[in-house]
C-alpha cells in the first residue's frame, strides 16, 4: 500500500519556522490521503505493437495472446467509430484475466472514448428497474461530440478614458486601447460596456478577453509587463502574458458529452446538482425521446458527432432473462455502444428460466456475439503476473520466495497468490527483514488458508458446525 | 545513416513538413495583418461618423489621396470592412486544412471535431452546464 503525505502549508513553511515570533505554524494542516491499490491497477493498455501483435509483456499484461490480439482487432474498430452495436463476450475459467483484458481496452481507448464499466448484479435496486439502469448505463457509453465557437477580443487594457458629462447626468462615452504583440487599436466604448469595465475593476495592464456577441468581460489577469507597476498585491494577482497575433480572435471548443448527463440535466430542474449527487433515479421516456431526436437534428446539420463508446458488464450471468432480452433490442438500435461481457461460468442455468445454455447467456443473444476466450495461465506467466504485482504494491521479494509464491499460484489460484503478496511483506517487517523471503511465504500459507485447503477442513469437522444435518439435496431446493 | 535512398525519403519528407509548416505561418501571418487592417478601418469609420460638419474628406488610397464626401467615404470603408471580414474568415477557413495536413506529416492523430458546425447559443444553453 502506497501511502502519500500531502503537506498543505498557507504560507512558506521554512519562513515561518525561521521566525518565532510567528505563531501561525497551527495553521498547517497535514492530510494524509491513501492511495488504495486495486486489482487490475497495474494494467496500463493492452500490450500491443503497430502491427496488433501482442507482445508477450508489456503495460502490465502478461500471456493471453490470443486474446488481446483479438481485443486489440475489435479495438480498432472502436476507434474508427463507425460500427455501432456489436457484442463481445470475453469468457473464461476465473482468474484468467477477463476483467484485465476489458481494464486494457478502457485504457487504450483513451479519454476521448465513453468507457462505462458496470457488474452485472449492480442493475438490481430497489430504486430503479432493472431496464432503467441498462438504459442509463447504455446511455452513459454514447457520447456526443459538439463544438463551442466564439468571437472573442484578447488583448493588453493600454489605457481607459471615460468621460463624465460636466452636468453630471446623461450617458457617460469612452475609449478603450487595446493591444497584442502585434497590433494595437482604440475601441469607443457606450454605457453598457463602461459599466461592465467598472464593474470588473479593469484598467490599464490587464489582459482581458470581451465576448462579441454578449460584451461580456472576463479578466484574465495582469501583464507580465507590468509586474513591477506596485509594490504590494494581492496573493491572487495572476500575471499573464501578452496575447499574440490578432486581437480579434475565433475560439472553437470541442466537448464530447454523454447522451446520459444530457438526459440528466433536461429532466430536472435543478440542472446539473442531480449530476454530481448520483441519485438520478428514474429518467423519462419523453425526455431521452427529445433528446435523441435533438441530437439527430444535430447530427443531420453536422452539429454533433456521434461517439459511440463501450459498455463493459462484468459477470454477466448474473443478468436475467428479461435483461438479456432488452440486451437483445438495445444492440439494434442505432447509437448502441460497443458492449462487451465477461462471464467465467461454463453452461448453467440462464438467470429467471428453468432453461440452461453455454455461459448463462440465451442462444439468441450469444448469436449476436463474439466470443474471446482467454485460457489459465502458465507457470512463466504466473511467475511474471506476480513479479509484475509485487512491483505495484511495493514489495521486494527473493527469487526462491517469488518461485514458492508461484507454485503456490499453480496448485491454488492466481488470486490467491497475489492476496499473499502484501501479507508476506506485512510479515516481513514484522520481523524487520527488508526482502520478503521463502519463510514469509510459508508463513502467510499457513495462517490463511486457499479455497481447497478450506473446503478440506471443513468436510473434516463437518459435525462440528451449524445445520450440519442438512442433506446437499435439500440444499439444492432451498436456492432455487 | 547508411542508405543513401533511406536518407533521401528521410530529408524529402521533412521537407515536406517544412513546406506545410512554413505556409501555416504565412497563413496566421495573412489572419493577424488582415486583423490589423479592418481595425483600422473600423477606427476610421467611427471617426468619420463622430465629425460634425458635413463636408469633404481626405481619404488615402494607396499612395494616393483623394478628396471624398463625408457620406461616401464611410461607404467607401463599410464596404471594405465587409470584404475585410469575409477575407479572415476564409483565410481561417484554409488554416484548418492545413493543419490537418500537417499533423498528418507528422503522423499525428487528427483533431477531432473541429470539423463540426458550431451551435448557436441558444442551442449552448441546453446544454451549458455539461461545458
Amino acid at each position: 500500500m502506497k501511502v502519500f503525505h500531502f503537506h498543505h502549508f498557507i504560507n512558506n513553511l521554512k519562513f515561518i519556522y525561521h521566525q518565532p515570533t510567528a505563531e501561525k505554524v497551527q495553521e498547517i494542516r497535514e492530510v494524509t490521503r491513501i492511495e488504495r491499490i486495486g486489482a487490475h491497477s497495474h494494467i496500463r493498455g493492452l500490450g500491443l505493437d503497430d502491427a496488433l501483435e501482442a507482445r508477450q509483456v508489456s503495460q502490465g499484461m502478461v500471456g493471453q495472446i490470443k486474446a488481446r490480439k483479438a481485443a486489440g482487432v475489435i479495438l480498432e474498430i472502436i476507434k474508427e467509430g463507425k460500427i455501432a452495436g456489436r457484442g463481445i463476450l470475453i469468457a473464461g475459467q476465473p482468474g484468467t484475466g477477463k476483467t484485465a483484458i476489458a481494464m486494457g481496452m478502457a485504457q487504450a481507448l483513451g479519454t476521448d472514448t465513453p468507457f462505462t464499466s458496470i457488474a452485472g448484479s449492480e442493475i438490481f435496486s430497489l430504486e430503479m428497474s432493472k431496464t432503467e439502469a441498462l438504459t442509463q448505463a447504455f446511455r452513459k457509453s454514447i457520447g456526443v461530440r459538439i463544438k463551442e465557437e466564439t468571437e472573442i477580443i484578447e488583448g493588453e487594457i493600454v489605457e481607459v478614458q471615460i468621460d463624465r458629462p460636466a452636468t453630471g447626468t446623461g450617458a457617460k462615452v469612452g475609449k478603450l486601447t487595446l493591444k497584442t504583440t502585434e497590433m494595437e487599436t482604440i475601441y469607443q466604448l457606450g454605457q453598457k460596456m463602461i459599466e461592465s469595465l467598472t464593474k470588473e475593476k479593469a484598467q490599464a495592464g490587464d489582459i482581458v478577453t470581451i465576448d462579441k456577441a454578449t460584451g461580456k468581460i472576463t479578466k484574465l489577469g495582469r501583464s507580465f509587463t507590468r509586474a513591477r507597476d506596485y509594490d504590494a498585491m494581492g496573493a491572487q494577482t495572476k500575471f499573464v502574458q501578452c496575447p499574440e497575433g490578432e486581437l480579434q480572435k475565433r475560439k472553437e471548443v470541442v466537448h464530447t458529452v454523454t447522451l446520459h448527463e444530457i438526459d440528466v440535466i433536461n429532466s430536472r430542474t435543478q440542472g446539473f446538482l442531480a449530476l454530481f449527487s448520483g441519485d438520478t433515479g428514474e429518467i423519462k421516456s419523453e425526455v431521452r425521446e427529445q433528446i435523441n431526436s435533438k441530437v439527430a437534428e444535430w447530427r443531420e446539420e453536422g452539429k454533433a458527432e456521434i461517439v459511440p463508446g463501450v459498455l463493459f458488464i462484468d459477470e454477466v450471468h448474473m443478468l436475467d432473462i428479461e435483461c438479456f432480452s432488452f440486451l437483445n433490442r438495445a444492440l439494434e438500435s442505432d447509437m448502441a455502444p460497443i458492449l462487451i461481457m465477461a462471464t467465467n461460468r461454463g453452461i448453467t442455468r440462464i438467470r429467471g428460466t428453468q432453461y440452461t445454455s453455454p455461459h448463462g447467456i440465451p442462444i439468441d443473444l450469444l448469436d449476436r456475439l463474439v466470443i474471446i476466450s482467454t485460457s489459465p495461465y502458465e507457470e512463466k506467466e504466473i511467475k511474471q503476473i506476480l513479479r509484475i504485482r509485487c512491483e505495484e504494491e511495493d514489495v521486494e521479494m527473493t527469487d526462491d520466495a517469488l518461485t514458492v509464491l508461484t507454485r503456490i499460484g499453480m496448485d491454488t489460484s492466481l488470486r490467491y497468490a497475489i492476496q499473499l503478496i502484501t501479507a508476506a511483506s506485512l510479515v516481513c517487517r514484522k520481523r524487520k527483514g527488508s526482502e520478503v523471503d521463502m519463510d514469509d511465504i510459508k508463513r502467510v500459507y499457513s495462517l490463511f488458508l486457499d479455497e481447497f485447503r478450506s473446503t478440506q477442513f471443513l468436510k473434516e469437522y463437518q459435525q462440528e458446525f451449524m445445520f450440519n444435518e442438512m442433506v446437499p439435496d435439500e440444499m439444492e431446493t432451498e436456492a432455487s | 545513416m547508411k542508405d543513401p535512398v533511406e536518407a533521401g525519403k528521410v530529408l524529402s519528407h521533412l521537407a515536406e513538413i517544412e513546406v506545410v509548416a512554413e505556409e501555416i505561418l504565412s497563413s496566421r501571418r495573412e489572419i493577424i495583418d488582415l486583423d490589423k487592417q479592418r481595425n483600422k478601418t473600423r477606427e476610421a469609420i467611427r471617426a468619420l461618423q463622430k465629425e460634425k460638419k458635413d463636408g469633404k474628406m481626405w481619404l488615402c488610397a494607396g499612395n494616393m489621396f483623394l478628396k471624398v464626401e463625408n457620406a461616401k467615404a464611410v461607404k467607401i470603408l463599410s464596404k471594405d470592412f465587409e470584404i475585410l471580414d469575409e477575407e479572415v474568415s476564409s483565410a481561417r477557413a484554409r488554416l484548418k486544412p492545413k493543419v490537418t495536413k500537417l499533423r498528418d506529416l507528422e503522423k499525428k492523430d487528427d483533431l477531432k471535431g473541429f470539423g463540426l458546425v458550431a451551435l448557436t447559443s441558444e442551442e449552448r444553453k441546453s446544454v451549458e452546464s455539461l461545458l
